[in-house]
């Protein structure tokens, strides 16, 4: 595909896009401590500002496919060029950034109104979605990495916001370190790619001329990388830990952008994936897709249950790409953006309240455990009312964007599996499955929360107005019905650049709401009575990775004692071993010093003194030793001449 | 023609014969006049970058005899004082006289002796420079050799309290290297001839000439077609092989690194900073300036063995960082772990590797620099390095922490920061090296990369153990205070150029990429030479 270059007039719209979070992010950490108090507003201010110049650009270069960079580094005659290249997937994926994190922040100015740090929260929240609108609109793979790790390291900074409390330090460091495995896997692929091609701009590849099993190789290592951000199968237990953070940051973090960033990824450079590596993809997509539906099902935090939600939904999607769904998998990603960060809003404004009034009564229970909640659709009714659109968006209610999202998959994909069985329909059967789980898991979440009667007796606050505006603006971005002006749906431009659209099928759809009702129906008679049980952590996946990543740590942990002895007995002793035989040869040497050279020496002084001693009792004085002497000498002489 | 770079490098040497004419109770005027000496260096620094000209090869450059000697039958010989920068010692000679002048911020509290101190500071500092721009071999193995006896005294002197044994083990390490290297030299000099004199044999250690293989003397020791085998090897092999342990030993590479710990354990703060930031780098620069361009062939028969030290440090060093229970120690060895990356990069003998390995150069010794202050902030405080006496630091010292976070993250490669450059063209260089010219496999660079996992594991440990969590410390000291406006001017200009040259990496590459760029053209040509 040729790409034209960005109109000058956009290029400074499409800088301010990213530019505009980072001057928030960079405003927030120099503005002086006694302005703190204008951070939340400051913040939101330049974010609205940043959602309007992406809304702006959205549709000012509406089905076009334009590309502007800049040399950033040359090594020999290679140039690494940093620039945008903006397409309906970057700019449909940085409109979703943009309005998510615009919500977000609003909501955090009532979330976190009480918190002593709002400087390094809005700060980093900044340069988050700085980083991330750069991950997007960037035309280079290098420089995607670039701001890979950076959304990672603002994933770590906002998952240890508490950073007092020990969990969410560890949590923190945890969802660092499993990415970091998966960006190894980035970086290789970015190796094999520089070899071959000797430059990393996206639109100028051309995998045609490159050998499959090399092409194969670079897509799994890209895939490592989307396994680690996106919480797939097996690096995944990062994912619900990290819901130590504030709430408002697994909204916009790790639901609906930064873990989806893997997913954009696979979209990003769809061409590179080869049938082999597809099928790898899909694989690993369907399994974390079950397993996270299924430790969904055993969860009582309610950020848990959401966060599980979001492992199996982005298995979903995954799966969706590597099976030849990939219109779908991406629309899905987009409308799951929005859902799922109602969903953690929705969250967040139930444990603000809950914690608000136990707060106050001082009767502490566990705010996030569901067995501890009930009734609250009276309580807080627009919190109830938009939750429950979301929920039947993540379940796939019709009239939700949900419902066309997961409809373009199935149908898709059941094309893609044919009618002759094969182990295409494995991964068949596993969306299936998802379709069936997941409505059962949001139901049982909605029930305990809002319809269940309540345990507690806690007088509660509705939230106020700033929270609830996001969560009413998600619930509407949430309805396919609302949008009916653009043509079939808001997104659907995707569908016009990939220039493909699905025949949606009749049967799958009949099939699916047969499928969903049936699920609602089991999970209403199910949950209708039962008492909540005990958490079964057997059952979720975390269990059993949790165990794998300890092994390693303990395998890590010998390791490094093995070369830490090594240093200290063996190449230290060595070096001792050297020092102690210099010493010795020297102490060798100072004793043939001392005995044979000096003793040489001190001999010939002695034997001189012994001379001159016998010498002295020669001179002693009297003329008449002195003519012994000589008559002696003189007679040595002439016996000496004679023989 | 301009002595910007003579100015540059004695003009400490004579601040140092002027503090040694001062009286020793003076304190200030010790730490004034090393302080101008920095500001004069960094007033020169900017004329010669502004005099300096991108893709014109070795400039600026002065060349005196300076020793002749008339040797009868072996010829004459001749050593010159020759200065010049190219694209490789234009960013070690900035980042030398940056970095000096941290430290002689950073030097402000020492304790005891001042005059001898910043004596010593001033000498080692023109050895340091005047090593970089050395052209001729003998003037670099001189100003080298002149920096260990400053280095031994300021570690024996003002270090720890294990410093006599550490700056022990530091000259005895280095000394061994620079015997190595005056092996080679003594045999260059006995194997090379200076091109201008054609009738009469004049020996010459000018590094330009050594690096033409047309200057070698026929049936020298250094010849290529002698029939002598020394062992397994010619003669020209063991050079090379002598002249990398040399600089192995300053790199450090393992298994020859156990010096730096304990040197760096028990160095004064500041005196760790130039160990790391700028000592290290001799090894770099060395292999870089003197053992490939001479010895070519040498170079391309055992870059597998430099390659694999290389990823052995990375690997090795990473996992000593792990086990250490000591912060600074932590930091030495995570400098062994990033030096290894150099080596990597200069095994590779591609562009993207050679350059890597100046940019890592460059931006360790801003970085490392940075963490070493770091760990002196802590230990001016409360007089204890060990990691587990401390916690939740985070709550207590706020700006502290936040320069302790970049460091951390700009040591541990995060895009945005110098690091992220270096290592990933070291990288591309190594992994394209088995396609380009088939010196290292692919497997070493993907093993590689484990280092950049390790080096996030323990510097994300330390930070969740030292500065996450509730606070408190095991130490008795009165309340810790956050850093002081004097750390803040050390601290803050490297983060800046931290950020600076990850950001926009062009800065420096512009300098480097003809360097790295010819260098691997004439390696490769005069290896033809040698096996045609």
């Amino acid at each position: 595909m040729t790409h034209e270059e960005i109109p000058s007039a956009l290029i400074w719209l499409a800088l301010a896009v990213p530019g505009l979070p980072l001057i928030s992010s960079l405003v927030c950490f120099l503005i002086s401590k006694k302005f703190n108090w204008t951070i939340p507003l400051l913040s939101s201010i330049l974010l609205i500002a940043a959602t309007a110049c992406s809304t702006i650009l959205f549709f000012q270069l509406h089905n076009q496919s334009v590309i502007q960079s800049w040399p950033w580094l040359a090594i020999q005659n290679k140039i690494i060029h940093a620039g945008f290249l903006l397409d309906s997937i970057s700019l449909s994926m940085s409109l979703a950034v943009a309005w998510v994190s615009m919500l977000v922040h609003f909501f955090s100015i009532g979330y976190m109104a009480e918190d002593r740090a709002p400087d390094r929260y809005f700060g980093m929240l900044g340069f988050f979605t700085f980083a991330m609108l750069g991950l997007v609109m960037s035309s280079n793979l290098l420089i995607t990495f670039f701001f890979w790790e950076l959304v990672g390291f603002s994933s770590y900074r906002l998952i240890g916001h508490w950073y007092e409390k020990p969990a969410a330090a560890n949590a923190s460091t945890k969802a660092f370190l499993i990415n970091r495995i998966g960006d190894l896997g980035f970086l290789i692929a970015l190796m094999i790619l520089w070899n071959w091609f000797g430059h990393l701009d996206i639109n100028n590849f051309n995998f045609s001329a490159v050998p499959t099993e090399i092409l194969t190789a670079a897509g799994l290592c890209i895939f490592i990388a989307v396994i680690g951000k996106s919480a797939q199968f097996p690096l995944l237990h990062w994912l619900p830990d990290a819901m130590e953070g504030p709430t408002p940051v697994s909204a916009l973090i790790h639901a609906a952008t930064m873990v989806a960033a893997g997913v954009f990824l696979l979209v990003r450079i769809s061409p590179l994936f080869t049938e082999s590596a597809l099928l790898v993809i899909s694989g690993i997509g369907a399994f974390t897709a079950v397993i996270g539906a299924v430790g969904a099902l055993f969860q009582y935090d309610i950020k848990k249950i959401l966060a599980y939600s979001t492992i199996s939904q982005l298995g979903f999607m995954v799966m969706a790409i590597g099976a030849g769904a990939a219109q779908g998998g991406y629309l899905h990603l987009l409308h799951h953006a929005f859902f799922k960060a109602g969903l953690f809003l929705g969250a967040g404004a139930i444990i603000h309240a809950l914690h608000q009034a136990t707060h106050h009564s001082k009767n502490n229970y566990d705010v996030q455990d569901i067995r501890n909640m009930g009734g609250l659709r009276k309580k807080l009714p627009v919190t109830f009312i938009t939750f429950l659109i979301f929920g039947a968006a993540l379940a796939g209610l019709p009239f939700t964007s949900g419902f066309i999202s997961k409809e373009i998959i199935l149908s898709q994909m059941s094309l893609w599996a044919g009618t002759d069985v094969s182990g295409k329909w494995v991964i068949m059967i596993a969306a299936w499955a998802v379709t069936f789980l997941t409505p059962i898991y949001i139901f049982k979440l909605i029930w305990f929360v809002f319809f269940k009667e309540s345990k507690q007796e806690t007088e509660l606050q509705d939230i106020p107005v700033i929270m609830k505006m996001p969560l009413i603006i998600l619930s509407i971005l949430s309805l396919a019905l609302l949008l009916p002006t653009f043509d079939f749906h808001f997104f659907s431009t995707v569908n016009v650049i990939l220039n493909y659209f699905p025949e949606a099928s009749i049967s799958i759809t009949i099939i699916s709401l047969a499928v969903i009702s049936f699920a609602l129906i089991f999970s209403y008679l199910h949950y209708r009575k039962s008492t909540p049980g005990k958490l079964s952590s057997f059952l979720s996946p975390q269990y059993y990775l949790d165990i794998v990543s300890d092994k390693a740590v303990f395998l890590l942990s010998i390791l490094y004692t093995i070369t830490n002895w090594i240093d200290k007995h063996i190449i230290d002793q060595i070096i001792h071993l050297f020092t102690y035989l210099q010493v010795t040869i020297a102490h060798l040497a100072g004793w043939t010093d001392r005995v044979f050279i000096d003793g040489a020496v001190n001999g010939a002084a002695y034997s001189a003194k012994g001379i001159g001693a016998v010498a002295r009792i020669m001179i002693n004085g009297k003329i008449q030793s002195y003519l012994l002497w000589a008559m002696a000498a003189l007679l040595i002489f002439i016996l000496w001449i004679l023989y | 023609m301009s002595h910007l770079l003579s100015y540059l490098i004695f003009i400490p040497f004579v601040g140092a014969l002027v503090a040694l004419l001062i009286p020793a109770n003076r304190i200030n005027f010790f730490k004034q006049l090393t302080l101008g000496v920095s500001i004069i260096q960094l007033i020169l620094l900017v004329l010669i970058l502004s005099a300096y000209k991108i893709n014109a090869g070795v400039q600026l450059a002065e060349n005196i005899p300076w020793i002749t000697l008339q040797l009868g039958s072996w010829g004459s010989l001749h050593a010159e004082y020759f200065v010049a920068i190219d694209g490789l010692s234009l960013p070690m000679v900035a980042l030398s006289v940056v970095i000096m002048a941290i430290a002689v911020i950073s030097s402000w509290n020492i304790e005891k002796n001042h005059k001898g101190y910043f004596t010593l500071l001033l000498i080692l500092n023109g050895a340091i420079i005047g090593s970089f721009c050395a052209l001729d071999f003998l003037l670099f193995y001189v100003f080298f050799e002149f920096m260990l006896l400053p280095m031994y005294f300021l570690i024996g002197i003002w270090g720890g309290p294990r410093r006599e044994y550490a700056s022990i083990k530091f000259f005895l390490y280095t000394l061994l290297g620079s015997i190595f290297i005056l092996i080679v030299l003594v045999a260059s000099y006995l194997s090379i001839k200076d091109p201008a004199t054609s009738n009469e044999v004049v020996h010459t250690l000018n590094v330009l000439h050594m690096q033409n293989p047309d200057n070698i003397i026929p049936g020298s020791l250094l010849d290529v077609d002698t029939e002598d085998q020394y062992g397994p090897y010619s003669f020209r092999m063991w050079a090379f092989l002598l002249l990398f342990i040399g600089f192995a030993i300053k790199l450090p590479a393992v298994p020859l690194h156990t010096w730096l710990p304990d040197a760096h354990v028990e160095a004064p703060t500041a005196i760790s900073v130039i160990l790391a930031a700028l000592l290290l780098k001799f090894g770099g620069y060395g292999l870089l300036r003197f053992a490939y361009p001479i010895f070519p062939d040498g170079a391309i028969e055992f870059a597998w063995m430099v390659g694999f030290v290389g990823v052995l440090s990375i690997i090795y060093g990473a996992l000593n960082a792990l086990a250490s229970k000591d912060l600074k120690r932590l930091i030495a060895y995570s400098s062994v772990s990033h030096m290894g990356f150099v080596l990597l990069g200069v095994a590779s003998a591609t562009a993207e590797g050679a350059g890597g390995a100046v940019y890592q150069m460059f931006s360790h010794g801003i970085i490392s620099a940075m963490l070493f202050l770091i760990a002196g902030v802590l230990y001016d405080r409360t007089h204890d390095r060990l990691i587990a006496n401390y916690s939740g630091l985070a709550s207590k010292m706020k700006s502290y922490t936040a320069f302790v976070l970049i460091a951390f993250f700009a040591s541990m490669g995060l895009p945005g920061f110098a690091g992220f450059i270096g290592e990933v063209l070291v990288f591309f260089g190594a992994f394209q090296s088995h396609a380009i010219n088939g010196l290292i496999p692919i497997w070493m660079p993907i093993v590689a990369t484990s280092g950049l996992l390790l080096g996030a594991g323990y510097f994300l440990w330390t930070i969740q153990r030292m500065f996450y969590g509730p606070y408190s410390i095991r130490i008795h000291v009165p309340e810790l205070t956050d850093i002081n406006s004097r750390e803040y001017i050390m601290l803050l200009p490297l983060a800046v150029a931290a950020l600076l040259f990850g950001i926009l990496p062009q800065l420096l590459m512009k300098y480097i990429n003809p360097f790295a760029s010819e260098w691997v053209e004439e390696l490769f040509k005069h290896a033809s030479f040698f096996n045609p």
